[in-house]
């Protein structure tokens, strides 16, 4: 087992938070070639030590915050992967989330963070380099993030500590809880707050002094100028840098006809010129945010400076966050927007399944299926953010009619409620989409109904592009730098950065077997639980009912768009016509110890 | 015009070349004598009269509000000194405030220098480079971790400690180009300008800018661009 020449430390920290210590697992470099690291290092943990059926929440289910080679060095925009078996789904899933963290994983020495065991008692890690410290986090827990993670640094006496906190929506194991990153970003999707919630984990502070080995500096340092220069240069970043995606909200409604609207009922949203990136510029954003070493800076920040919400400071909106907690709630008042979002950030919630959430409802009671006597007196409507307010904190902490049902999110619910809700039961895999509408945007679809997560927007829009992210995942690299600016010269940016990195000689065919092992592999956990090609469809929303106006009018996802995005995927990762993958494929991308487990699956499941 | 005199009798000592000679007296005459002087050898001349001395910078500045947090500064300062990225021995650094704003803690380059004053030994472990107005550390000199008065005596709170000897990390101003200068400008542009400026100002740096702690300005800025709302509640 020869250890990795640079780009890895060659070992993880394993952690048990029931017997409260910490130990290394060693990686080789054959590993590391093989799988990369972040989404794909998690996945290979993930279909390796779960048998199928496993309690997401068992004591011995493990958390993977996995960061790849690239994070650390002087690469621009790296990111943190959260890989782990989502307790909302009961599928293996993976979030990525940028600022600083995981950078300062990487210079403490590690390549990951494996986290397993419960807790007794309320915790969060100290992580300084090779020590690991089990600290009381009594006086923490049921605080905010923003709190938390204020008193974890304070704590811990350095303000240089970065860190990962869930809030009380964690605490309380509301099923999809998100981990929220340096206050204002969040790796949510996965239930990943959950599962801390669950471990009594109340976060991770990290700070780090070490150097990423590097195989061959003298290479490696101009190709990630030449790679940083690359990105630079291209013109659609200055839209983002200016705007952030926050505007595509605009962008969105007016020319693609594919903004959330009412819970999907329309993309056409005209009042998106009050809560949009104009308005934010004019009456909310103070400052650009950048995540580290990158020239971007997406993120704005801002106060609000009149009304209800006067004082509150806020990150956003973002396109997803603008989008579902917007116009998704019908809502034309900027403050309330904000403080929605900024609800979501403190809490610590996903945003996108509780805009799903919240616009589920609200259309159940536009419908009268659902009346306020069974949500505690509250009345959502289109456009208030105040009873909006007071769900979101019923479903925090779990109270009352309305926080038990609305906290089990959209297919449950609907499950639930009956009467024909599951029509705008908007979700796939059992989680809601995000902010495109795949009617408008019909690439998108590959993403929600294919992607390994469901209902990720984060995944690729065609079959080649479901590999190339799912590389990037692995990578842990930033979209808007991995993705769009360097997407023509994939792999052929990464391939100069990785190999004079990581010692390696890997050529395009070995980066696209990659990439296709990491897809195939995490398709193989999901269809031990169960997911075959009748999982992979979109809502059916979005096959029966036309868009009624906007841009895209009477656009729909018909049965022929399904059966052509299908047919192209399973045929380019050599998977059969029910998506599973083949002995063949399996073989080829060197998973022969999961072709046992697809035959049982195949049994179980009559595929 | 002094300094220029003294040049040529340098080059005069010196067994140079027509041409090496030709540029020593172009600098003393300036550009226009020698050209009118030289004839056919001009434009060969003309580019070597060409001030070729490096951008001669006093002193970093930082425009607080323009930071963005990205930490290029200390990306480029690592690659400078040690070719690896390291932020922890990085000169320059960036804190992030509260979560909300981002203040970068930068030397000042004082020209009262309390870091200079306050070093106790002889000769001195920290002096100023008469060229460039960095703070250069002679490490075999400095006492390193059973001193640091010169960290108490900052009053920016910019020094900071190296993990692996206990020196102290003091700004050199990469030789007069600041490393990360250059990396600022080249990440900034549209819609806000740089925020580390290296510039010969002509007079030190004011001491309200100096004399805070990043804890202070970080709360500056939040005041500066987060106000709070007429009660003075912040949510």
């Amino acid at each position: 087992m020869a250890a990795p020449k640079g780009g890895y430390f060659g070992k993880i920290l394993e952690i048990d938070l029931s017997k409260q210590t910490a130990k290394e697992r060693a990686v080789s470099d054959a590993e590391c070639r093989k799988y990369v690291g972040g989404a794909g290092m998690g996945a290979y943990f993930l279909t390796k030590e779960y048998k199928a059926g496993k309690n997401p929440l068992a004591e011995d289910a493990f958390i993977f915050v996995g960061v790849g080679p690239l994070n650390g060095t002087y690469c621009v925009s790296t990111r943190t992967s959260f890989v782990n078996m989502s307790p909302y789904t009961g599928l293996l899933s993976h979030a990525e989330v940028g600022a600083h963290f995981g950078n300062e994983i990487k210079w403490a020495g590690w390549d990951g963070i494996y986290i397993k065991g419960r807790s007794k008692k309320p915790v969060y890690l100290y992580i300084k380099d090779d020590k690991v410290e089990f600290r009381d986090a009594g006086k923490i827990w049921g605080k905010t993030t923003e709190d938390a993670d204020e008193m974890i640094r304070k704590d811990v006496k350095n303000d240089y500590a970065r860190t990962a906190v869930i809030g009380p929506a964690g605490e309380n194991e509301v099923p999809f809880a998100a981990v929220i990153i340096e206050r204002f970003r969040a790796a949510a999707r996965t239930g990943t707050g959950t599962v801390m919630g669950n471990k009594k984990l109340k976060g991770i502070a990290v700070s780090g002094t070490k150097a990423v080995p590097v195989a061959d500096n003298k290479k490696f340092y101009p190709a990630a100028v030449a790679a940083k220069q690359l990105a630079v240069d291209k013109e659609a970043w200055q839209g983002i840098k200016r705007w952030g995606t926050a505007g595509l909200l605009e962008l969105k409604h007016w020319v693609s006809g594919s903004l959330i609207t009412k819970n999907f009922q329309t993309t056409w949203y005209p009042d998106i010129e009050y809560i949009g990136a104009e308005e934010a510029n004019r009456r909310f954003w103070k400052r650009h945010v950048a995540c580290n070493h990158c020239p971007v800076h997406c993120m704005k920040y801002g106060v609000i400076s009149e009304g209800k919400y006067a004082g509150l400071i806020a990150e956003g909106p973002e396109y997803e966050t603008g989008g579902l907690l917007g116009s998704n709630l019908g809502i034309s008042d900027f403050g309330g927007m904000m403080a929605l979002i900024e609800a979501a950030d403190a809490y610590g919630l996903d945003a996108i399944s509780l805009g799903g959430v919240l616009g589920f409802t609200t259309e159940c009671v536009e419908k009268g299926v659902l009346t306020p006597a069974d949500l505690d007196g509250i009345a959502p409507a289109w456009g208030k953010a105040e009873p909006y307010m007071e769900l979101i904190k019923k479903i925090t902490f779990r109270d009352g009619k309305a926080g038990k049902l609305l906290s089990q999110g959209v297919r449950k619910m609907s499950q639930q409620i009956g009467k024909g809700s599951e029509a705008w039961a908007v979700e796939t895999k059992g989680k809601e989409i995000a902010a495109h509408d795949p009617r408008g945007d019909k690439p998108r679809a590959y993403s929600y109904a294919i992607g390994t997560c469901g209902g990720d927007h984060h995944e690729g829009t065609n079959a080649e592009e479901l590999a190339r992210w799912a590389m990037i995942n692995s990578l842990v690299m930033c979209s808007f730098v991995g993705g769009y600016p360097w997407g023509k010269e994939t792999p052929g940016v990464f391939l100069a950065m990785l190999n004079p990195l990581c010692g390696w000689n890997m050529n395009d065919a070995e980066y696209w077997t990659t990439a296709k092992r990491i897809i195939t592999m995490e398709r193989c956990f999901q269809v031990r639980e169960g997911i075959s090609a009748k999982d992979d469809i979109l809502h059916k929303r979005f096959t029966t009912e036309t868009l009624p106006a906007g841009p895209k009018k009477g656009a729909i996802f018909t049965a022929e768009d399904t059966k052509k995005m299908h047919d192209a995927t399973y045929s380019y990762f050599g998977w059969d016509a029910k998506g599973i993958p083949t002995e063949k494929a399996m073989k080829e991308a060197s998973l022969d110890y999961l072709i046992e487990d697809i035959k049982e699956a195949r049994k179980k499941y009559k595929l | 015009m002094e300094k220029e005199q003294k040049k040529i009798p340098n080059v005069l000592q010196k067994e140079t070349t027509r041409r090496g000679f030709l540029k020593g007296a172009a600098a003393a005459t300036g550009g226009a004598v020698a050209l009118a002087t030289v004839g056919a050898a001009a434009p060969k001349v003309a580019k070597a009269a060409e001030p070729e001395r490096k951008p001669l910078y006093r002193y970093l500045f930082a425009e607080r509000q323009n930071c963005t947090g990205c930490r290029a500064c200390e990306y480029a300062c690592n690659i400078y000194h040690y070719g690896v990225i390291r932020p922890s021995v990085s000169r320059v650094h960036v804190l992030k405030y509260k979560n909300v704003v981002d203040v970068p803690v930068i030397c000042w380059h004082c020209d009262d220098a309390p870091c200079i004053a306050a070093c106790p030994t002889t000769p001195l472990a920290i002096q100023k480079d008469p060229k460039t107005n960095g703070i250069i550390l002679n490490e075999k000199l400095c006492l390193g971790a059973k001193c640091l008065k010169c960290q108490e005596a900052c009053p920016a709170e910019f020094i900071r400690v190296n993990p692996d000897n206990g020196m102290p990390l003091m700004c050199d101003l990469c030789g007069g180009d600041p490393e990360c200068v250059k990396a600022c400008l080249a990440q900034s542009g549209k819609p806000q300008g740089p925020c580390l400026i290296a510039e010969k100002l002509g007079f030190g740096v004011h001491h309200a800018y100096r004399n805070v702690t990043p804890e202070e300005a970080g709360e500056d800025l939040l005041k500066l661009l987060f106000y709070p709302n007429k009660s003075g509640e912040r949510r």
